[in-house]
């Protein structure tokens, strides 16, 4: 047997990936995260109200998603329904997670796989062709950061969002100031879609396919309208129909974990089948965002590949379509009134357990927390890049298969490795914790 | 970025100086917070960071950016494979000063199950004990912060004007001090906070008038009181922990009617936000006032 160990870069946190071969038969692809640290067993004894302050270090990259969804399962264990206009500003910040992480993972990440014959090393290696390109994506991933800043406090590890509501309100004056930078973030966002779509297109030319992998599961928790702010998991069959929603606390009836070999992350099943999460699993679930020109796109999406989609390098199309919409319906949310005194109802936190649930931009994440005496007495995190895991071990032992044969191994394996564990952003900080 | 004219330049010219970031255990924080600073149009030429870069091996190199905690014998390996190829080492972050939050691990009963449950082949192991990067390899300059503002990234790499950092986090705070003097501590989750008053006044334990300033005190700012990720400011860095704490009860006997058992018990909660960012390794050597930006 041999064994292949492929090193990758322009993801998030430390991975590989292995692929043993007998001859020019593809046995097995795995994809190992080689990272832990713990979370699920430190913060057992630490007070459970500063669970939304201690978690998002679990990810700098994805800190407001575990942010809120800290904060909404303590608001689940005491009961406790939040103000509507808490509700936006939470909502905002999520989408300035949204805008940031899309454009870090389009641009930064998967972006120089597409040019040429084999790709650049880095988004600043594009060349003078699309000299206008690097800047002007740094400019967009800014204004997302700009967005958690203002609605979150800070844009990595957000304060704002307290048991109960939010510590402040968004003033009129600066609700106009960053309504006018995402409408300039939008022209740029816009510019640099169809630039990525046209290089997605020479690939496709290029490599002849967009994956081969076949249809699973999807997962997303987003509501109707593509908003963020979802409470309920809503899963699509491989056959495009829908299946039955369910709250997060019910996640273990549905959601099983699975150990992988070789690697410190479990992997999902859903009901014991594969399942993917991520934006293609939004974009399926929800194939209508309500902003004109994320639409626009989406209809030009649907018209190209088919609805539902199934190609795994779609996962990448469809993060621009989102980073469209996030920009446009934050624009539309900054025109509500966002300040006052209503932002916040009391309560108090009680012993017992609580699940709190947000889409954060690689998938439904759920926390899970039980509480005695003030204390968590355990933490269980349900990951969004988890739910991917399995999906992509299969995706990477399709694309051995295409690249292996009786020839030898194609020079493409590499990169299309890459491209298949980048198409579902994965996020080993969070995968392992 | 300067990848593409730099190699097409002539070999006369001044070197761009080149900086390369190392990442050990942590949460990509603090370089999520690096790709907001102004450095990528300009100066410094990027020659290795996985984050957004793909490329083989860490080629000697002016600047390391080091961030994360060693916690694994491949974050030791790597470091002490890579550190010497660099003319000067910062380290970025709490995680890499002082352990931050997966230091709440290396208390006995987690690490123990810690330990039980990491019995997974062909993977890095868990050092039996949590270190900071100048633990294992000399650093030159520190960067602490949770993670360091995009800001404190450029003074780090020598960008634009000097920067000088206030003294504290109150210093960048600006609420005001009032003559309330709150008899208990407040909740996060306990009542509606004034948006202009101090947060002591408002009862919370705020630890920004001894913490490091040159953040812009955003936590603060935004409500929430500040943990000291930043560490001890300079009257501090030298001392130890119990002069530290200290200062801080005396704050609070000054502007609140908390008694001082009470801060006292509070501030040496393990659990409390605020070890996780700084107490937890205090016993360390303390650093050179000059390195620590």
């Amino acid at each position: 047997m041999t064994t292949l160990t492929i090193p990758l870069s322009r993801i998030e946190g430390h991975a590989r990936v292995v692929i043993n071969l007998a001859g020019e038969r593809v046995l097995s692809a795995h994809f190992q995260a080689t990272e832990l640290r713990g979370f699920e067993h430190f913060v057992q004894g630490a007070p459970a109200e500063q669970m939304p302050i201690i978690v998002p270090r679990i990810c700098g990259v994805c800190s407001t998603a575990h942010h809120l969804a800290a904060v909404k399962a303590l608001e689940n264990l005491a009961g406790v329904t939040v103000p509507p206009k808490a509700v936006c500003i939470r909502e905002l910040m999520m989408l300035g997670q949204v805008i940031q992480n899309q454009a870090t993972s389009l641009f930064l990440f998967t972006m120089p796989d597409l040019p040429g014959q084999a790709g650049v090393p880095s988004l600043f290696h594009l060349g003078e062709v699309h000299s206008k390109i690097a800047p002007r994506a740094l400019a967009v991933r800014r204004a997302g950061t700009q967005l958690i800043t203002l609605a979150g406090g800070q844009f990595i590890h957000p304060v704002r969002a307290v048991v109960g509501g939010v510590s402040g309100g968004i003033a009129p004056r600066a609700a106009a100031e960053m309504r006018a930078s995402l409408n300039q973030a939008l022209t740029r966002a816009s510019f640099l879609v169809d630039a990525y779509w046209d290089l997605f297109e020479g690939l496709h030319d290029r490599i002849g396919t967009l994956g081969d992998d076949s249809p699973t599961y999807y997962l997303a928790a987003i509501d109707r309208g593509h908003a963020y702010y979802g409470d309920r998991l809503r899963v699509m069959a491989p056959d495009g129909s829908v299946q039955a929603a369910f709250p997060p606390c019910d996640y273990a009836e549905h959601l099983t974990d699975v150990p992988i070999e070789g690697s410190y992350s479990d992997g999902t099943l859903y009901q014991g089948e594969l399942v993917r999460a991520n934006s293609l699993a939004r974009l399926n679930i929800d194939p209508h965002p309500t902003t004109p020109m994320a639409r626009a796109y989406t209809e030009r999406f649907w018209q190209e590949w088919g609805y539902p989609a199934h190609a795994i390098l779609l996962f990448d199309v469809a993060r621009g379509i989102e980073l469209v919409y996030a920009i446009e319906r934050a624009i539309e949310l900054l025109e509500q009134d966002l300040d006052g005194d209503d932002l916040w109802v009391g309560c108090t936190l009680r012993d017992g357990q609580g699940c709190g649930l947000i889409e954060a931009p690689r998938g439904p994440l759920i926390h899970h927390y039980e509480v005695q005496g003030g204390l968590v007495t355990s933490a269980r995190f349900v990951i969004p890049t988890q739910h991917n895991m399995l999906a992509i071990e299969r995706a990477l032992l399709v694309a051995a298969r295409r690249y292996v044969s009786s020839a030898g191994i194609s020079l493409e394996l590499e990169r299309a490795v890459g491209r298949v564990v980048r198409a579902f952003d994965p996020c080993i900080a969070c995968a392992t914790h | 970025m300067n990848q593409t004219s730099s190699a097409q330049s002539d070999s006369t010219a001044v070197a761009t100086p080149t900086f390369a970031v190392l990442q050990l255990s942590g949460c990509s924080g603090c370089e999520v917070s690096l790709l907001n600073a102004d450095v990528w149009a300009s100066q410094q030429e990027l020659v290795y960071m996985p984050l957004v870069l793909s490329a083989e091996d860490l080629p000697p190199v002016d600047t390391l950016l080091v961030s994360g905690a060693v916690y694994s014998d491949d974050d030791l390996h790597r470091l002490q494979q890579t550190a010497h190829r660099a003319r000067r080492v910062v380290a970025v972050g709490t995680c890499a000063l002082s352990g931050g939050v997966a230091n709440l691990g290396n208390r006995e009963s987690a690490r123990r199950v810690f330990l039980d449950d990491t019995s997974r082949r062909h993977l890095p192991r868990l050092l039996p004990q949590l270190r900071p990067v100048d633990a294992v390899v000399s650093v030159d300059l520190y960067l602490p912060g949770c993670p360091p503002t995009p800001r404190l990234f450029e003074a780090a790499l020598k960008l634009g004007e000097p920067f000088e950092p206030a003294k504290t986090v109150c210093q960048d705070c600006g609420r005001i001090k009032t003559r309330d003097r709150p008899d208990r501590l407040a909740r996060h989750s306990g009542v509606a906070i004034d948006p202009e008053v101090c947060l002591i006044n408002q009862g919370y334990l705020c630890i920004g008038s001894s913490t490091r300033g040159g953040c812009g005190a955003p936590c603060t700012r935004a409500g929430h009181p500040c943990v000291g990720c930043r560490g001890p400011s300079n009257g501090f860095i030298s001392r130890s922990a119990d002069e530290w704490f200290a200062a801080i009860k005396r704050v609070f006997e000054r502007m609140t009617a908390i008694s001082r058992e009470q801060i006292d018990a509070e501030l040496r909660s393990p659990g409390l936000s605020l070890f996780v960012f700084q107490f937890a390794d205090y016993a360390g050597a303390p650093r050179d006032i000059e390195k620590v930006l």
